[in-house]
């Protein structure tokens, strides 16, 4: 059923995976059934991921995954087939024209058929190529590396169990349209992560924490790995002693990884254009209107290499780019793929993102970022509250992109009192409405950065990035 | 036309053999193949119209080694890259720490649980689904001509899997699944409000499902929101089987895990035969439930399953294992003596088994109340429905602190309005265990990764804090 060998792959050289002929065949056929673009987009992905328990190897699953999806626009409609069986995509054509155009015959009155915006085409490879290869990292390195987490992470009675965890990818793309795109792209990920769990008597408690971006061994050999650990470690012991948080509208400083939760969904989520046009986002209709106070500027950015949501090509096959989301307070722009950009008459921004071969793309968040303001440190931004929360670390978040409700949740965090840091807190979470938060955001740092890597989810899941400075909000709803 | 081919499960075996071949000729001593080959069919609903259409399949192959009580894994799509999967699982045993006692679970009996699989989904064509896509938005529309679906979908789907193992294990089998989830918006006068609900089933779900018309009612029922004073309350809170399931998924089943409670993560550690629930509740891990979504004959290492009693009338009572996860934790000394409780779970065919949940189910031994009798019990507090953030909740202590925007007032034994927004905070843990009440129908939900649960509507009277907006 599957017709491409997976012996042991070679690294020095650029595989192509999809018979040319064949499969450019294959999207002339369709375009002789009657669709007016067709596309075949492959990923071959090279998977590593091991898992430490309190200092020995739990597992480690080596593997290699393919996959493949034929996206046919047939009368204004999609029609989409996916499979692992990629020899088997020329027998599929007629039925996802057909498919195309049983959804064309159900269009309502008065809607639009799909159309795409225009993009370059172009035939050529590009690929991220890693200082070091990670996919020529051996066991051993990737054990020795998760032992020096462990070791500092686990260096106090109190902590009960320490997992440590490796994951890297290898993601292969290759892209053919009936437009006459012939794109082939590659790039790598790694990551490092961790969850120390303490108890002393009372409640267990638990924190966690992730290393990692777009490239490959490097990323991991820069990190001060048993820093990591230490961090997680007197983290999980400060939570310990922490108290219940004050619930109620509070004024929040939040760190750069809540920050970066914050804006991915309060605003990125609403951002993306697939969603504002399903009419599923506070933000339709607000193109250009203030939306923020002056000090918020948004940028979603792949080519922000080393981000962990960089990648070269979006999966529409068009470069990437930075977006710029708010500026100024303005909302500037929607994260669009191609589709949404024509439907907007905007310009289309690579948002296209697919989770893997086996998925056509959605309109997706890279590295997220509030870019920074005019405060030096965080001292500065509390001198000014007389009762409030600093939230660090992000345990994640969620939104409801329609009503414009979000919710993110911190792994530790502390009183302000007067102006000063104080008690440590456990379990806080935030949440608010975007559209009264972004006023409300009313001092910013100076130094933006990236924060911990992610994962979002939207029926698909995808690596993002984000952060910002450390920000200070006049009022959240702390729980 | 039948959506999975008749020879499904003929080319999976013959792929499970040649990798079976490639382990002999390695010299493995204990090998198990897992192989799945998913068919599916889709639709996706945006904006009050089918958007796409989709079908299609995908699988692969998963390979574990057990060598000197060592084991490796690795997975592939292939079986011709048999000899590099089996290579590298092999060299990753090597590297593994011996675990003294553990062995691959030796062929055993299994009968099949009932409704796993339906003809009538296999039958259904592209367009039949598109068809029950166009009943769902006209439906819709009928129910309250300003509420549009602005998102969501259905699917089919088969899966064909198979399992081989050196011990003697061969078990096949097809399963189906009928999905769908709708989120409903109604935008009048400047206001929006919206409510995402769905529903799957392993048979056919013929017509409109419940879900459907459930998703308007609370799109409608959450507009016009109340004011109320915005502090936080300790209250009484009626959480809908919609509304708890996601809290239940991620607090309350990791922590009837083996591991977890011999490590002290859970919050049950060092907690049996006492009291963690109220008297009356009963905490089943049902792996053979029929048409359960997390039930089969054999769990994910071939060993038979059963439906477990965890807690009983409020006393916890059992852990389950997977047989590694037992071998292990005996090995190193956590516990005395732990054997399989046929709970190893696997995501897919890259994950090799872990312990895990199957269909859980919380019964009550009372008479279960209506939700309007449980509205009287309540007099006054807060209906739930949803809530965001529940992957954010604390999995060993049991805080939770998460965000809702269904969540309907209750004052006197009667619902006054919705409120726009509020936090909901407590520890589950603690809520559920005193002075609980159950409502009369058990619905499934949080089905997918977080596993099947079959809850009723849960009536809190201690434990939860509401924090308006």
């Amino acid at each position: 059923m599957v017709i491409q060998s997976q012996h042991a792959p070679d690294h020095s050289r650029s595989t192509k995976y999809l018979d040319r002929t064949r499969m450019n065949n294959a999207l002339e056929q369709a375009m002789d059934f009657g669709a007016t673009y067709a596309e075949i987009r492959l990923m071959a992905e090279t998977t590593s991921s091991v898992r430490l328990k309190d200092g020995q190897l739990e597992h480690a699953i080596p593997g290699q995954e393919i996959g493949a999806t034929l996206r046919i626009l047939a009368d204004g409609a999609w029609g989409v087939h996916s499979t692992t069986d990629i020899s088997n995509i020329p027998n599929e054509i007629e039925s996802t024209v057909k498919l195309a155009r049983a959804v064309a015959a159900r269009r309502p009155s008065g809607s639009k058929p799909i159309q795409l915006a225009e993009i370059p085409v172009l035939q050529d490879e590009i690929h991220w190529r890693p200082k070091k290869d990670v996919r020529n990292t051996d066991l051993q390195t990737k054990l020795d590396m998760l032992q020096a987490i462990h070791s500092s992470a686990n260096d106090d009675e109190r902590i009960i169990s320490v997992a440590c965890g490796w994951s890297d990818e290898h993601l292969h793309t290759e892209l053919l349209t009936t437009e006459g795109m012939d794109r082939t792209w590659s790039f790598q990920r790694s990551m490092v992560n961790g969850m120390v769990t303490a108890r002393d008597g009372g409640d267990p408690v638990s924190y966690r924490m992730r290393h990692g971006g777009e490239g490959g061994l490097e990323l991991i050999e820069a990190c001060d790995l048993g820093g990591l650990g230490e961090h997680a470690r007197i983290s999980a012991l400060r939570l310990l002693k922490a108290e219940r948080a004050p619930s109620g509208k509070l004024p929040l400083i939040a760190d750069r990884d809540l920050t970066g939760v914050y804006i991915h969904e309060a605003l990125g989520h609403p951002c993306e254009a697939d969603l504002v046009a399903a009419g599923d986002s506070c933000l339709d209709g607000k193109l250009g209107q203030k939306i923020g106070n002056d000090i918020v500027t948004v940028v979603d950015d792949p080519t922000m290499r080393g981000g962990y949501g960089a990648y070269p090509i979006d999966d529409e096959g068009l470069d990437v780019r930075e977006k710029t989301l708010i500026k100024n307070g303005i909302l500037t722009d929607y994260l669009n793929h191609r589709e949404t950009a024509h439907h907007f008459g905007i310009e289309p921004n690579a948002g296209a993102r697919a989770q893997d071969g086996l998925h056509h793309p959605l309109v997706r968040m890279s590295n997220t970022m509030i870019m920074g303001g005019s405060y030096t440190d965080i001292d500065e931004l509390a001198e000014d509250i007389q009762y409030g929360v600093y939230a660090c670390g992000s345990r994640g978040g969620q939104v409801d992109t329609g009503r414009g409700s979000f919710q993110f949740a911190a792994q530790e965090a502390y009183l302000i009192e007067n102006g000063e840091i104080t008690t440590p807190l456990r379990d806080v979470s935030v949440s608010g409405l975007t559209l009264q938060i972004l006023n409300d955001v009313d001092g910013l740092t100076k130094d933006a950065k990236l924060a911990s890597p992610g994962f979002c989810g939207k029926g698909q899941t995808v690596p993002v990035g984000d952060g910002g400075p450390i920000m200070r909000i006049r009022e959240a709803l702390v729980g | 036309m039948n959506m999975i081919p008749d020879d499904a499960i003929e080319r999976l075996l013959e792929g499970c053999q040649s990798i079976a071949k490639q382990c002999e000729t390695q010299g493995i001593q204990e090998w198990e193949i897992v192989a799945s080959q998913g068919y599916g069919r889709s639709l996706d609903i945006e904006a009050g119209r089918i958007s796409l259409a989709s079908g299609g399949g995908e699988g692969g192959f998963g390979v574990r080694v057990l060598q000197d009580g060592r084991y490796g894994y690795a997975h592939l799509v292939d079986p011709s890259g048999a000899e590099h999967a089996v290579s590298e699982a092999l060299s990753i045993a090597k590297a593994s720490p011996q675990i003294e006692g553990f062995s691959l679970p030796n062929a055993m009996d299994a009968s099949p649980v009932e409704g796993m699989s339906d003809e009538a989904i296999l039958n259904l064509s592209a367009e039949d689904l598109l068809m029950q896509g166009d009943d769902i938005i006209a439906e819709v529309a009928s129910l309250d001509k300003r509420a549009v679906v602005i998102g969501g979908g259905v699917g089919i789907g088969a899966e064909a899997s198979v399992m081989l193992s050196s011990e003697g294990v061969e078990a096949s089998g097809i399963t189906t699944s009928h999905g769908l989830g709708v989120q409903v918006s109604i935008e009048e006068n400047g206001q929006m409000t919206s409510s995402w609900e769905s529903c799957s089933s392993r048979q056919l779900m013929d017509g409109i499902p419940s879900c459907v018309p459930m998703a308007v009612e609370w799109a409608q029922k959450t507009r016009d929101p109340i004011s109320v004073e915005t502090q936080a309350v300790d209250t009484a809170v009626l959480m809908t089987p919609q509304g708890i399931s996601s809290l239940f998924s991620n607090i309350i089943r990791p922590s009837i895990l083996g591991e977890r409670m011999v490590r002290k993560e859970s919050y049950w550690s060092e907690k049996m035969n006492e009291t963690v629930l109220d008297s009356h509740l009963t905490l089943l891990d049902n792996r053979r439930m029929e048409g359960g979504f997390a039930s089969s004959s054999r769990d994910g290492e071939g060993v038979p399953t059963s439906c477990h009693t965890i807690v009983e009338d409020g006393v916890l009572r059992k852990m389950i294992w997977s047989t590694r996860d037992a071998a292990k934790n005996v090995a190193e000394g956590r516990i005395d003596s732990a054997i399989t409780t046929g709970s190893a779970s696997r995501g897919n065919h890259m994950s090799p088994p872990t312990t895990g949940c199957g269909d859980v189910q919380l019964l009550s031994s009372r008479k279960a109340q209506s939700r309007d009798e449980l509205i009287q019990t309540m007099g006054e507090g807060y209906i739930v429905h949803s809530v965001m953030g529940a992957h954010t909740a604390n999995p060993t202590s049991g805080d939770f602190s998460v965000t809702t925007s269904t969540i309907l007032r209750v004052e006197d034994g009667e619902i006054i309005g919705a409120l726009k927004q509020a936090g909901v905070s407590g520890n589950l843990f603690k809520a559920i265990s005193n002075n609980v009440h159950l409502g009369t129908q058990s619905t499934s939900g949080g089905v997918s990764s977080t596993g099947s649960n079959h809850l009723s509507d849960i009536l809190f009277t201690q434990g939860m804090r509401i924090n308006p907006a």
